[in-house]
């Protein structure tokens, strides 16, 4: 009887369940007229809380842009950016607009219709550092986000499964890697600190290097950008109609202009293309 | 001599066995009491009395034999337990008052939280009781703020609030300091003197030789002599009997 | 305070050696201290004006007999004046430490109401119904946990075996992560709530069942030699009086829950953890972000604490005389 009961009711969550994920994600977005971004506001100037407390910035700009040519509101949630790339979404949210590095381990979990910009990764060092050019770095103690394309770059272990995605090569071998948690350790500040005091050297994208040497933060830019990360927007898999649609939206962007303006607001230059 | 008039006895006890683990701690006891009947249950330490009494409104269990306290048997699987001791109240040694309640919550708590009795009822009934046992002036303190032989007189009250049909008292004045026993031997003579069906266990013969109708001996588990207390008192039969009374009398 | 003697013991402070090793070690690790740490000299802008080692050793010296001054002083007054004494200093210290920082107060100031209306309120928020549910689940798994049926038993021990023995990241993750994947969709709050409840719901098991043993049988006789039933028994008799016993594990629970609250973060949820590390990030303001966090933390202990006083009191007050 008990179980009779249990298992009825487990049944029923079950049938509820595939109700919920019956409908796909386009039909979601515009039967509740909600596009459900989820973004981590912990990456400036991509995202982040502005003044107001409001989501702010490149990526969220972009997100906004989208919605509004699906002709429909935005709303925006911030899961931890693990929940967001481990893909199984469940529904809970529609889209990342979160400058995701489309990788073929993601593309296991995620889709990707489309990449929308290209940033550039490069190495820094502090003011009081003897390093002059990348080559410099070899051998020293390099610190970086866990978990981050940049670290797999510096393991040497980088693979890009975007199409169109730039050549490069490894061109440092750090002495010793110290991986900092992205969600709780900004590695600018362990550079910070001094020369040699916890890292010697890092590595990150030049936008955020260039906005910690705008906020103040005694570092200096070592050479010319390592590689060019592509960066996509991703949606859960399983919705071909909602690829296409978003992989037109972007498309769109790109010809008229949109994104290029967007890019140029938030990052003084244009990174929609590789150069 | 029991069977004469079964239908007049309140509680019966038939036989009964009770063992703790391999120790038998209750043999082959047999009692009746009747409406209106006082009994005092004495004896030495260890003989079983208090678990006889406990067994009446099962706070303990009995393994054979049968018991049964107003019509109802008592077993394992009995769907009437809280009817039986609504019935049956009980006075312990160390009180046993709700110490988080005052002296009014306790005595209206059982009638009504059990009995559905509306609180003023409850409490003009509790108050009567109150001043039943000389102590109507305490009763918004908390037990904690009352003397020993208070509170029993307090536990007596709330026992007699849910209007029990017999009242079992298991050594009421034993944990009391010595001034503070002759208030409430005062309390219970006068519920005997009411026509309360009583079964105290307790070693005051003195209250026993007063107001006893049959005194009940216990030694090793079994009743080993029963009697009206002049016959108790003047013409023990069993030895076990006459030591024991050497005992507590010489004092 | 523990049972105390009659007689005083003579206090370490009133031997003339111990004084005078407390100065040496003093003055010792101020000079070590001098040496490498930064603060010092901000504290003691003289240093900068090369002393030599002569100077250093004076001044490490000075700062030794301050402290130890100040010890003996205070361990002549009494009681209360000595606590109010240490409390300020300590406190003082405490600041001066995060002025060390160089924090910029401005910025802090314009993300306090935030931190506070958003932050502190979800915080308190998701807390409050947590160790409200978590307390229900304690309360069930007290009576089954103390129950003589087989099967409740081994429910209630296995899941306070099971909650008590995964990290309660790892929970929020697997409530989170995993239940979708049965089909059973849960928001971020709700599943962040249900995290928190169901890991203290465990620890606080143990909590209420030792509140519940602490009551003499005697209490469950006398309610059942009046022919109370076991669930009024419990609710008007047994429970009301081990709330004493069980209020200040039970307040201590509330305040580990306070700061594990930070863990729901994860999902997004914009608590004060949260808020700590996304507010400072466009600024670079990290440092000011976490140490006010860390304040406002720390008030919210303080608070809940008095708030505790108040509770036990309550509960206590039939046993006043």
């Amino acid at each position: 009887m008990f179980n009779l009961k249990t298992a009825s009711l487990g049944a029923a969550f079950i049938l509820a369940a595939s109700w919920s994920l019956a409908g796909e994600a386009l039909d979601r977005v515009m039967e509740s007229k909600t596009l459900t971004v989820a973004t981590d506001p912990a990456w400036p100037p991509q995202s982040f809380l502005n003044d107001n407390q409001e989501m702010d910035g490149f990526d969220v700009d972009v997100a906004r842009e989208i919605a509004r040519r699906l002709g429909v509101g935005v709303e925006f949630v911030t899961p931890d950016w693990s929940l967001i790339t481990g893909g199984r979404w469940a529904g809970r949210w529609d889209i990342s607009v979160g400058s995701m590095t489309p990788t073929p381990a993601r593309a296991e979990v995620l889709q990707f219709p489309a990449i929308y910009y290209y940033v550039p990764a490069s190495a820094a060092v502090h003011n009081d550092s003897d390093a002059k050019t990348i080559a410099d770095l070899n051998g020293r103690k390099i610190g970086v986000s866990a978990g981050s394309t940049w670290e797999e770059y510096l393991k040497h272990e980088l693979v890009i499964s975007a199409i169109g995605a730039p050549e490069f090569e490894y061109q440092i071998t750090p002495g010793e890697l110290q991986s900092f948690d992205a969600s709780a350790f900004n590695v600018v500040d362990q550079l910070r600190i001094g020369d040699g005091v916890r890292i010697e050297g890092m590595v990150d994208s030049l936008s955020a290097l260039n906005n910690a040497i705008a906020e103040g933060y005694p570092i200096r830019v070592v050479g010319d950008p390592l590689f060019y990360e592509p960066l996509a927007v991703a949606i859960d898999l399983g919705d071909e109609a909602f690829n296409g649609k978003v992989a037109g939206i972007i498309a769109g962007m790109k010809a008229d202009g949109t994104l290029k303006g967007l890019s140029e607001k938030w990052y003084g230059t244009d990174y929609t293309s590789t150069k | 001599m029991d069977n004469a008039q079964p239908k007049a006895g309140i509680i019966q006890i038939r036989g009964m066995n009770k063992w703790y683990g391999s120790f038998h701690a209750l043999k082959d006891i047999n009692l009746t009491v009747r409406l209106g009947e006082r009994i005092v249950v004495c004896g030495p330490s260890g003989s079983g009395k208090s678990t006889m009494i406990r067994c009446i409104n099962r706070l303990e269990a009995h393994q054979s034999g049968s018991i049964s306290v107003d019509g109802i048997e008592l077993h394992e699987d009995m769907r009437q337990i809280d009817v039986v001791r609504q019935e049956v109240g009980m006075v312990f040694q160390h009180f046993n008052l709700f110490p988080h309640l005052t002296v009014l919550e306790n005595l209206t708590a059982g009638p009504m939280w059990v009995k559905n009795t509306p609180r003023t009822e409850a409490e003009a009934n509790a108050r009567t009781y109150l001043k039943r046992v000389n102590i109507l002036e305490q009763a918004d303190k908390y037990p904690g703020q009352l003397s020993g032989g208070q509170q029993q007189r307090v536990a007596i009250a709330r026992s007699l609030c849910m209007e029990p049909k017999v009242l079992l008292f298991d050594e009421p004045t034993s944990a009391l300091d010595p001034e503070m026993v002759s208030e409430v031997l005062d309390v219970m003579t006068g519920l005997a003197r009411g026509g309360m069906t009583m079964i105290c266990v307790t070693h005051e013969m003195g209250f026993a030789k007063a107001v006893a109708d049959r005194v009940v001996f216990m030694d090793a588990g079994q009743i080993v002599e029963e009697g009206a207390p002049v016959e108790f008192f003047g013409n023990p039969r069993s030895r076990r009997t006459r030591d024991f009374l050497s005992q507590v009398l010489q004092h | 305070m523990l049972f105390a003697d009659t007689v005083r013991n003579r206090g370490l402070h009133e031997k003339p050696r111990i004084i005078l090793a407390l100065f040496v070690l003093s003055s010792l690790l101020a000079w070590w201290a001098g040496g490498g740490a930064a603060g010092y000299a901000a504290l003691f802008p003289v240093r900068e004006a090369a002393l030599g080692l002569l100077g250093d050793l004076g001044l490490a010296c000075l700062l030794g007999a301050a402290f130890t001054a100040n010890l003996v002083l205070i361990s002549r007054f009494r009681f209360r004046l000595q606590v109010l004494i240490v409390w300020a200093e300590l406190l003082t210290l405490f600041l001066l430490f995060f002025l060390a920082f160089d924090l910029s107060f401005p910025f802090i100031l314009k993300k306090l109401p935030y931190l506070i209306t958003q932050g502190a309120v979800t915080t308190v928020y998701v807390s409050a119904i947590s160790i409200a549910i978590a307390s229900v689940i304690a309360i069930i798994g007290a009576v089954a946990k103390l129950s003589s049926n087989g099967f409740a038993f081994a429910v209630a021990s296995f899941y306070t075996s099971l909650f008590r023995g995964l990290p309660l990241l790892v929970q929020i993750y697997l409530l989170y992560l995993g239940l979708p994947q049965l089909g059973i969709y849960i928001d971020a709050i709700p599943a962040g709530i249900i995290a928190l409840s169901l890991c203290y719901g465990a620890y606080m098991t143990e909590v209420f069942r030792a509140g519940i043993l602490s009551i003499p049988a005697g209490q469950w006789e006398a309610s059942r030699s009046m022919g109370f039933k076991f669930g009024l028994t419990m609710r008007r008799i047994i429970l009301p009086q081990s709330v004493p016993v069980i209020i200040p594990p039970l307040g201590n629970q509330f305040i580990a829950m306070l700061k594990d609250s930070s863990l729901v973060s994860v999902l997004g949820i914009w608590e004060l953890m949260f808020l700590a590390r996304t507010l400072g990030n466009k600024e670079f303001r990290h440092l000011e972000m976490l140490i006010t966090v860390a304040v406002i933390y720390w008030v919210l202990t303080i608070l809940f604490e008095l708030v505790q006083a108040r509770i036990e009191a309550y509960f206590q007050k039939h046993r006043k005389r």
